[in-house]
């Protein structure tokens, strides 16, 4: 159960998120649509405090980190209910595909080499990639870089998975590998926060979406509520633009 | 000058001039060493932007990188005892040999922060925050993800850094110390057989160098073993997949080889 509340950030004077909030329950897969500069990346990047959020509270189980006086140990607290996958990836570049799995393991969570070499085998297994255990990512295409992404994310079991646009650096081919992980883990129960421009991920995938504007969240509902009877005209001009073509009825 | 040439005066320096080795890797040895605290200290304030400890650093890296080795080399010689004088340290018994490894040092610690903060800036900020998001802490991100990588990236650096070291020892003979250089002046003196011993003076330098160059790019085919090497073209360069973030050495640090860096 993730609980964000009046969560606001500026870079300078400039405003970014306005008292947002937002529950997540245990389970569910929510997306954040929103143009770029809405602030969508910014909020994922405030729940693991990758950007310090300037006041709110932030909720993950049964840590409460009120952020105007958050401490390190408080911080170090929240990172480690959460994971993140990331937009460019950012695999630890001087560790295997399996390193990279293990290393918070050993390293945070401190299990014995062997536990956490078994738990990042199958994990990696799992997204596909059993047969690149010992594989630098310089010799991963995109997609496989990201699916080592996710499985290091899985390896920390933690209470939610942030998801940075994890398919906007991919060529256009190798989206759908990475998407068909994701669609997989959903499944299982994980809960997620997922920042994307794949309409349709969003669509099939998300238990509820919420479209965010001008560090503000617009609206919010279910994907058909959202995509197909959007109440707010800048959620409509929003679609518009994503789906020229109109593939939704509005 | 002097006597007429004799290849044979070449093969009796050698074992002469070797006498003296000890003395110039002695000097290189201990100016690294100082030179890598010294730059560590250097670069520490850059890389974290402390205010007035930051200036000083600018300060102290202009000095060094803007003055010549020779100037510095008298400046802490003749000058360094009478400052000290005036807060009552006597420094005039002090052995040359300390001035000479004080001045080395500080004048390596110069390149060795601005290598330092480089290789460190060119490890991808990327990683490190893939670090904390999984609950590192600064340390573990530090010792754990950039540290390993920036030395890679470093080597090639360094390497050019004790090579230039090294030859530039070859000045301390003017403040007398016998190092090799000093040595090869004394033999010529004695026998006016000055180019003889320069050929075998040259000669040492450059076997040391090349010992050195092949020791180093060994170090750094194995620190970057991750990345995909490119079979064609010079040994150890490497093919960065994504050399934005590594280009960046290359271009704040103006060295040699630049144009090869990345193989662009």
């Amino acid at each position: 159960m993730i609980q964000l509340s009046k969560i606001s950030k500026s870079f300078g004077r400039n405003p970014v998120l306005r008292d947002i909030s937002l529950n997540v329950g245990t389970g569910e897969v929510v997306v954040i649509l929103g143009a770029s500069g809405s602030g969508k990346t910014t909020l994922l990047r405030c729940i693991n405090y990758l950007e310090k959020p300037g006041s709110g509270e932030i909720a993950v189980g049964d840590l409460r980190v009120d952020c105007s006086r958050a401490r390190r140990s408080d911080i170090l607290r929240l990172r480690r209910k959460t994971a993140m996958v990331f937009q460019q990836y950012n695999l630890f570049r001087h560790k295997t595909a399996l390193e990279n799995v293990m290393e918070a393991l050993l390293v945070v969570k401190k299990l014995p080499l062997a536990e956490a070499r078994r738990r990042s085998v199958e994990l990696l297994e799992k997204v596909g990639l059993g047969a690149k255990l010992d594989a630098y990512p310089s010799r991963l295409s995109g997609g496989q870089q990201q699916r080592v992404g996710i499985a290091r994310a899985l390896a920390l079991e933690p209470e939610v998975i942030l998801f940075d646009e994890p398919t906007s650096a991919l060529d256009p081919e190798l989206v759908g590998e990475v998407l068909e992980v994701i669609r997989a883990i959903a499944k299982e129960g994980i809960t997620m926060i997922v920042v994307t421009h794949e309409m349709g991920f969003a669509r099939d995938v998300a238990n509820r979406v919420v479209f965010m504007d001008g560090g503000l969240i617009v609206e919010e509902g279910t994907p058909d509520e959202v995509f197909q009877r959007p109440r707010e005209e800048r959620t409509k001009q929003f679609l518009r633009r994503i789906t020229p073509e109109a593939n939704y009825s509005i | 000058m002097g006597a007429p040439f004799d290849i044979g005066y070449v093969f009796s320096f050698l074992p002469k001039l070797l006498e003296t080795l000890g003395v110039t890797l002695l000097i290189v040895a201990g100016s690294l060493l100082t030179g890598l605290v010294a730059g560590f200290l250097v670069a520490l304030p850059r890389m974290y932007k402390i205010p007035v400890l930051r200036t000083l650093s600018g300060i102290y890296l202009s000095f060094f990188r803007g003055t010549p080795i020779l100037i510095q080399l008298f400046l802490f010689y003749y000058g360094l005892p009478e400052i000290l004088k005036l807060v009552g340290l006597d420094l005039t018994r002090a052995p040359v040999m300390f001035f000479v490894i004080l001045t080395y040092g500080l004048h390596t610690g110069a390149y060795a922060a601005e290598m330092i903060r480089a290789s460190v800036e060119a490890v991808d900020r990327g990683q490190v925050e893939a670090a904390y998001a999984a609950g590192m802490t600064p340390y573990q991100a530090f010792s754990r993800i950039v540290l390993p990588q920036a030395l890679a990236i470093a080597v090639p650096v360094f390497s050019n850094l004790v090579i230039a070291l090294l030859k530039d020892t070859s000045l301390a003979f003017t403040l007398g110390v016998m190092e090799m250089t000093g040595k090869a002046q004394t033999l010529g003196a004695l026998t006016q057989h000055f180019i003889e011993t320069y050929i075998a003076l040259a000669f040492i330098y450059l076997i040391i160098s090349f010992t050195l160059e092949r020791l180093l790019a060994a170090a750094e085919r194995r620190l970057t073993r991750h990345e995909i090497r490119e079979r064609s073209g010079s040994a150890g360069r490497f093919k960065l997949k994504r050399r934005g973030s590594y280009r960046s050495v290359w271009n704040s640090l103006a060295e040699a080889d630049a144009g090869k860096g990345g193989g662009i």
